[in-house]
């Protein structure tokens, strides 16, 4: 694959791309669907190819093909700098990509028992235990859905800055859904595991125990409220300050957003964009996390990135196209879902770092608000500035102590005033499940955490 | 197609010597075209290609599924032999009564454009930089997003009972972020289309709505926590009733007594003014197809017929199940069929009969309400409670339009947001899925940050 990629990469530069790369993949994947014990889809995905991306006077053109001979790549390749011509006859603002040092590396995602070394029916064994799991808790479970993902990718990406980055990436995820019927009232509760890694994972505790979780959360919400709408002092779990850091502020800090003018934080690098007491990190080189890479998908080698310190923003997220028109080098920040995506800015493991407080004093010092526990989904627009996630169960506090249950909700905020109106930061750090950001169309793994924290002002979108 | 036919049916016939029961192939060819403008400039002009297999077949009722990516002959081959030996590696399922029988696809029209087959990159780009263009015209108007995207796809689908049918499939989309700004403060509107066809006269529309709303939501007021009549847009309408409806109404998740909408059938769900259709035979419509993704021929069915709940969306698997037809339900993705998953149940384009009112008349008719133009949420399908952020939203006064409310939410059970409407708008427009005008509910509890 490597001397293909270098043809590819020769060909789109003779034709007239003035920088160029690619991303060229094989992968093996098993999918495990089980529905009420017994299996629904059993499903092995094999997929190849190749995207190619050729840049010229500020303008790209990206091509594909999923058939990796000579003759396809290099037509995919002449295809890219074809379409570049295109955009760039039209394009108004020129750039450069400036020179950056080109990588020559390999990486293997470590492992102790490799995914394509398992059987499938070892495979559907822990599924269904998980199946067997969520039914054997409780009478009242009606429904169960235990699904297995798990990938083996092995990429090459290259550029004609002299870049060949090898990469063996695995990963795999486990997931429950248990929904509980009670006198006309349904009510779903679900749990995951995943990381990069090898399938010693799921022989863990924690792998084994979401089939339990999954249920015991279905059941405790069949006599949860629908909880009141309005302003509210919440304090928010790890998985929803996690949620927070990824929906609220990481993504208005992706510079490819802040370059389309469509940032609420475009010029406000080195401002107070948070209370004292907030920093706030995008990471992918956490190891064993869901959104772990050492290489991008540029080939460049990630790091950590501190996006805010004490309150003050300290820069974005960058490629090697918004680190070139910002004047620094890329932060090793762009994914792409597959080859047949171009790569785009991305979040990876992304947190709000530990404080001093312990989680109990965060509720006994909250005269009237919510505990707001487990993280749904949510999304942003940094144009508007504004953000939703959505919590699993919340929890009255009233004079410091936890009351009356309450099931699902939408938590909004605006991006400029949340992270002031944080009161008080915990110290029980965590980084939690393992989630996917889409942008763009795409999917990325990533994870999300942080402390137990308080944050006034919340709007919840209550029914009553 | 003739390459795709054999494809198709030779797998079928490989798949079956391997020993599946049952199993059914699609040989699909797609290609992709797209320009995307960034703030108001042309960046990046792209073009996919993406041929390949899918591969489903059973064995004792457990589905084993597998894909290739292009048509090598190995590849599928190896993909047979997955799908087969994943078939005969899981659980027996008694539910499975049998893939779709030998039926002539229904005659739809306007499936595919031939002048999108012609479009030149140059074209696409041009088309990308006229939205953007629409969309700029305005002095607060500070960047403007936008992409234009085209996509082909030639398939065949053929399974073990003898079905072999082809379509050509086409598609067209726009999509549009224009930014206004003013001192400090910034908003964004944003607007879309989605059709079969090349439709150039909803560029200048689809660019115009954007830039109207990013300058609109500039002005903007907090609201007080309460319950309001809403107005609905037919793009936050569409993408609640794709989940709510299309979700609530899959005959799977009734079966497992997961959908708020469990032994609902018959009764009574919403006001009578409101009928929903499934309708995969419209013409143009993003969602249409002659026959769906297990072969069975398309055809509109109610869902909702004046008010009461008058049909499931079935593929066979779970008509099989209730031992009634399916409903031709079972997709293989969006606009353009993917190989790459097996195929589930889905709503074609759902159509919410119009009514006789304007959504000005709303408007003026509500004295104190909210307007709601867009919001990302969707109900909870267990409970079928919808609470989400009203992404973009309007305070209405004495029927004037006020301005844009920014941190409130929205909360509603689905069936309480359908029976509370009381007015549904005469003209509709294509929103994520749904055909369907702007609908008045009588009230919702509306979350405010003041």
């Amino acid at each position: 694959m490597e001397d293909l990629a270098e043809m590819a990469i020769e060909r789109m530069v003779k034709a007239g791309a003035v920088f160029a790369d690619l991303r060229m993949e094989s992968s093996a994947g098993t999918n495990i669907v089980v529905m009420d014990g017994k299996t629904r889809s059993l499903t092995s995905q094999r997929d190849s190819g190749c995207g190619l991306r050729a840049f010229i006077e500020g303008a790209w053109g990206f091509s594909t093909t999923n058939s990796l001979t000579a003759a396809s790549v290099r037509d995919a390749a002449l295809s890219a700098v074809k379409m570049a011509k295109a955009a760039r006859a039209k394009s108004k603002v020129k750039f450069e990509i400036v020179p950056a040092r080109a990588v020559r590396a390999s990486e293997e995602y470590r492992c102790k028992e490799k995914l394509s070394e398992v059987s499938v029916e070892d495979k559907l064994k822990f599924v269904l235990e998980r199946d067997k799991d969520m039914r054997a808790t409780d009478k009242r479970i009606s429904s169960t859905n235990a699904r297995y993902d798990d990938i083996e990718i092995d990429r090459i990406v290259a550029n004609s800055f002299g870049t060949l980055a090898k990469t063996k990436e695995r990963w795999l995820v486990a997931a429950c859904s248990a929904w509980a019927k009670s006198d006309g009232v349904i009510q779903r509760g679900h749990a995951a595991m995943g990381s990069v890694g090898g399938y010693e994972l799921m022989r863990k505790d924690e792998a084994i125990r979401i089939g339990k979780d999954a249920a015991d959360m279905a059941i405790r919400l069949l006599d949860s409220k629908p909880v009141p709408a309005g302003k509210f002092t919440c304090v928010m779990d790890n998985r929803m300050t996690g949620l927070l850091a990824h929906e609220a502020f990481g993504h208005a800090c992706e510079a490819d957003g802040v370059l389309a003018g469509a940032s609420v934080l475009e010029g406000k690098v080195g401002q107070k964009v948070a209370s004292d007491e907030i920093s706030l990190v995008d990471d992918p080189t956490v190891e064993d996390t869901f959104g772990y890479f050492s290489i991008d998908w540029e080939g460049v080698k990630a790091k950590k990135h501190v996006l805010i310190d004490k309150g003050v923003l300290k820069g974005f997220l960058h490629n090697l196209e918004t680190g070139s028109r910002m004047g620094m080098p890329s932060n090793g920040s762009s994914r792409s879902q597959a080859y047949n995506s171009p790569p785009i800015i991305r979040m990876s493991n992304t947190y709000i770092g530990g404080g001093k407080v312990k989680k109990a004093e965060l509720i006994e010092d909250t005269r009237k608000g919510l505990l707001i526990q487990g993280g749904q989904y949510g999304y942003v627009e940094p144009s508007k500035g504004q953000f939703m996630f959505k919590c699993d169960e919340a929890y009255e506090i009233k004079n410091g102590e936890i009351g009356q249950r309450y099931r699902d909700a939408s938590l909004s905020g605006l991006i400029m005033e949340v992270l002031h109106n944080v009161e008080a930061v915990g110290r029980d750090f965590v980084l939690t499940d393992p989630g996917y950001c889409g942008k763009g169309g795409q999917a990325a793994r990533t994870t999300d955490g942080g402390p137990h924290i308080r944050v006034a002002n919340m709007v919840i979108g209550g029914l009553t | 197609m003739g390459e795709l036919k054999d494809i198709a049916t030779k797998a079928v016939d490989m798949v079956m010597r391997l020993g599946a029961s049952e199993c059914d192939v699609v040989a699909a060819d797609s290609r992709y075209m797209s320009a995307e403008i960034e703030k108001g400039a042309m960046k990046q002009a792209n073009s996919v290609a993406d041929p390949g297999v899918a591969i489903r077949a059973f064995r004792n009722g457990c589905q084993g599924f597998s894909s290739c990516t292009g048509f090598s002959p190995s590849s599928i081959k190896e993909a047979a032999r997955l799908a087969v030996e994943l078939a005969k590696s899981g659980t027996p399922d008694p539910d499975f009564k049998g893939l779709p029988h030998k039926k002539r696809p229904t005659a739809v029209t306007g499936l595919h454009d031939p002048k999108i087959s012609k479009l030149q990159p140059e074209q696409v780009v041009e088309m990308a930089i006229e939205l953007a263009d629409a969309a700029s015209g305005h002095k607060d108007i500070y960047s403007v997003n936008a992409s234009v995207a085209i996509a082909e796809c030639s398939l065949v689908l053929a399974n073990s009972n003898g079905f072999v049918g082809g379509q050509r499939l086409s598609s067209f989309e726009t999509s549009i972020e224009a930014v206004a700004k003013s001192g400090p403060d910034m908003f964004s509107g944003i607007d879309g289309s989605w059709n079969r066809r090349l439709d150039r006269p909803v560029i200048e529309s689809v660019g115009r709505n954007a830039m109207e709303h990013a300058v609109r939501g500039l002005k903007h007021q907090k609201i007080a926590t309460g319950d309001y009549p809403v107005i609905l847009d037919p793009l936050a309408a569409g993408f609640i009733l794709a989940t709510a409806i299309g979700g609530g109404a899959n005959a799977e998740s009734i079966q497992r007594k997961r959908s708020y909408l469990t032994g609902k059938l018959g009764q009574k769900i919403g006001s009578e003014a409101l009928t929903i259709t499934d309708d995969p035979t419209l013409e143009w419509a993003n969602g249409s197809y002659s026959f769906d993704g297990e072969g069975t021929p398309a055809r509109e069915k109610d869902i909702i017929k004046e008010g009461v709940l008058a049909a499931y969306l079935y593929d066979s698997y779970a008509a099989g199940k209730d031992s009634v037809e399916s409903t031709g339900n079972a997709s293989r993705g969006g606009s353009v069929w993917s190989f790459r998953k097996p195929p589930s149940i889905s709503p074609s384009n759902l159509v919410v009969s119009p009514g006789d009112s304007t959504l000005d008349q709303m408007i003026a008719d509500t004295k104190k309400g909210v307007y709601l133009r867009l919001t990302w949420d969707y109900p909870n399908l267990a409970t079928g409670e919808l609470s989400g952020l009203m992404m973009e939203s309007y305070a209405i006064d004495k029927g004037e339009l006020g301005g844009a409310i920014r941190q409130a939410t929205i909360g509603i059970g689905t069936t309480d947001l359908l029976s509370r409407i009381e007015a549904l708008g005469k003209e509709s427009r294509d929103a994520f899925g749904v055909r369907t005008p702007a609908i008045k509910v009588s009230s919702a509890r509306i979350g405010g940050s003041d």
